[in-house]
């Protein structure tokens, strides 16, 4: 009875145990969604609760159309600092179509140096953080919105936590004749393979000349890149190549670029250049016949092992006509077939023995 | 149409779950015969664990090259980081100690767990087997969501930095590998019978 009850128990907790663990811990990734990430905990009414969180989006310098902004979103007070949290960017919070690219923006960079309007990331061991995002303002002057929102879970894993930031009204203006700007069509590189010192290739418009500034991530004194045109004309110059220092292990570069267009200066936002490890060089038959290659070399040698630990036991069918010829052996008209060696005290064989026959 | 990934992590759950198993009643038959018999601890409790013990190994092993050929497929032709390298290598090792405990429990038969020395041989072949195949099941978790349960131990084998070895290389160990296996089965296939 006792046994059945352990064995019941054990069973239960087995079933039960996979019910209470948390959903996505390690969260989705990266990548471009709509605020109720459709089908997901966190748009589940039985499974969301509002997160405790304060969400606050603030533009970091003036927005004029297609040109390059910075939005910063501010966290505090977040109720798992130590968990994975998930940051959007919005560009409305209908529940579908959200995105800032649904809404005319285009997402240059994003804090994790993609180009996502959903990050994850963890907070700071204050349960604060500070997210920026680098984006091109919508082509047509006018209001526009955005909106900041989060995602994260709760230790115990059973309330998937949602919040959203209040509207945040972007004017954006229309574009003076000849503003200098960077090109529409330019991707902000995210990264960078460790030890590369090739020049970084930058794109703008309108500009007659440029200023790059760049620093370490969480250095405060920004130093002056050396850079050249690519182009040979007088006056415009669109395409740049900057020397900024190679990078090793996890640094990011923070780099920001001015754009002069005679003596009228745009200050665009920082942006930031991670560092990727050098590409993997593994070949994929190499690595099959490497794998086989274990297998077999394992099967050798354990099959050795235990050829070499297996007893060596004498079977029936030695032969041991030599015992029975080289020794006294005793008959037994008792045992007719059998020879009892009084050496060894052990019945053997009667080579002689045909059936009764002899 | 099921995806090559899908039915790859189908796959490696049958081999996962037969492989517990397996491990289990393994270590299980070893400390069953260094424990004196008693009432729980009989003759009935070590077939049990014994067949249970072959029954998983036999299963684990009929489906192991079908979830690493699914996984091959999965992976479609690239090898773009070392832990997908290692996930190739860990299963390679996993095949290798099963099968060398499946062969040695066959070849020997029930009555092996009779000898001590055997006994641990085999019950650490199985353990080292589970270990390897935990491994290259993590690294699939690591792959896909970027975590694995093997994240909360205090030690993690090998994975994210691989000894990667040109195509000669591997390919002149495989060799290696084929002639040391048909010495070896052609030197020890006569001796070994079953315990009797």
């Amino acid at each position: 009875m006792n046994r059945s009850a352990i064995v019941l128990l054990i069973c239960t907790t087995l079933i039960i145990t996979p019910g209470s663990s948390l959903a996505n811990p390690g969260g989705n990734g990266d990548g471009d969604r709509d605020y109720s990430c459709g089908g997901s905990c966190h748009g589940d009414p039985a499974l969301s609760m509002p997160s405790d969180a304060t969400i606050e989006i603030t533009l970091g310098n003036e927005a004029f159309s297609g040109q390059a902004v910075a939005v910063h979103v501010t966290i505090e007070g977040i109720s798992t600092p130590t968990n994975i949290i998930g940051i959007f960017i919005l560009g409305s919070v209908n529940g579908n179509s959200d995105t800032p690219e649904d809404h005319g923006w285009h997402l240059i960079q994003d804090p994790n140096g993609g180009s996502s309007n959903y990050i994850e990331t963890k907070p700071s061991a204050s349960a604060s953080i500070t997210a920026t995002w680098v984006l091109l303002s919508p082509t047509n002057p006018g209001i526009h919105s955005l909106y900041a929102g989060i995602h994260h879970g709760s230790y115990s894993g059973d309330k998937a936590y949602s919040g959203v930031s209040e509207e945040l009204e972007v004017t954006v203006q229309d574009v003076p004749e000849g503003l200098p700007g960077l090109a529409n069509d330019w991707i902000a590189p995210s990264f960078r393979v460790s030890g590369d010192s090739s020049p970084l290739s930058i794109s703008t418009r309108n500009s007659t000349d440029i200023r790059v500034e760049w620093m370490l991530e969480g250095e405060w004194n920004p130093i002056s890149a050396e850079l050249s045109c690519k182009e040979n004309l007088e006056d415009v110059c669109n395409d740049w190549e900057v020397s900024i220092p190679a990078t090793m292990g996890d640094a990011n570069i923070l780099y920001r670029v001015t754009t002069y267009n005679g003596t009228f200066a745009i200050e665009q936002p920082w942006l930031k250049m991670g560092t990727a490890p050098p590409p993997f060089e593994g070949d994929v038959w190499s690595a099959r016949a490497h794998s086989f290659a274990f297998s077999l070399l394992v099967i050798s040698f354990l099959v050795t092992l235990q050829a070499r630990l297996y007893p060596f036991i004498e079977r029936e069918g030695t032969d041991q006509t030599q015992i029975v010829v080289s020794s006294e052996m005793i008959r037994s008209d008792e045992n007719p077939g059998w020879l009892w060696n009084p050496e060894t005290e052990q019945w053997v064989e009667d080579p002689d023995y045909h059936g009764g026959n002899e | 149409m099921v995806g090559a990934a899908t039915f790859h992590t189908a796959m490696a759950e049958i081999v996962v779950g037969s492989m517990v198993l397996a491990t289990i009643c393994a270590i299980g038959c070893s400390i069953s015969r260094a424990l004196p018999v008693s009432e729980i601890n009989n003759e009935a409790l070590m077939v049990t664990m014994d067949r249970a013990s072959l029954a998983g190994s036999v299963l684990a092993l009929v489906f192991l090259p079908i979830a690493i050929l699914s996984g091959n497929m999965a992976a479609d032709g690239q090898t773009e980081s070392a832990l997908l390298y290692n996930k190739f290598v860990y299963s390679g090792l996993a095949l290798g100690f099963w099968s060398s405990f499946v062969i040695g429990r066959v070849r020997m038969g029930a009555k092996l767990w009779e000898e001590r020395s055997l006994a641990i041989l085999q019950s650490a072949t199985a353990g080292i087997a589970f270990l390897m195949t935990s491994m290259a099941s993590s690294i699939g978790g690591k792959l896909v969501r970027g975590e694995s349960l093997f994240d909360v131990l205090p030690f993690w084998l090998p994975s994210e930095t691989a000894a990667i070895l040109p195509l000669w290389a591997s390919t002149s160990l495989l060799i290696l590998g084929i002639t040391s296996s048909a010495l070896v089965f052609r030197f020890t296939l006569p001796k070994i019978t079953r315990i009797e």
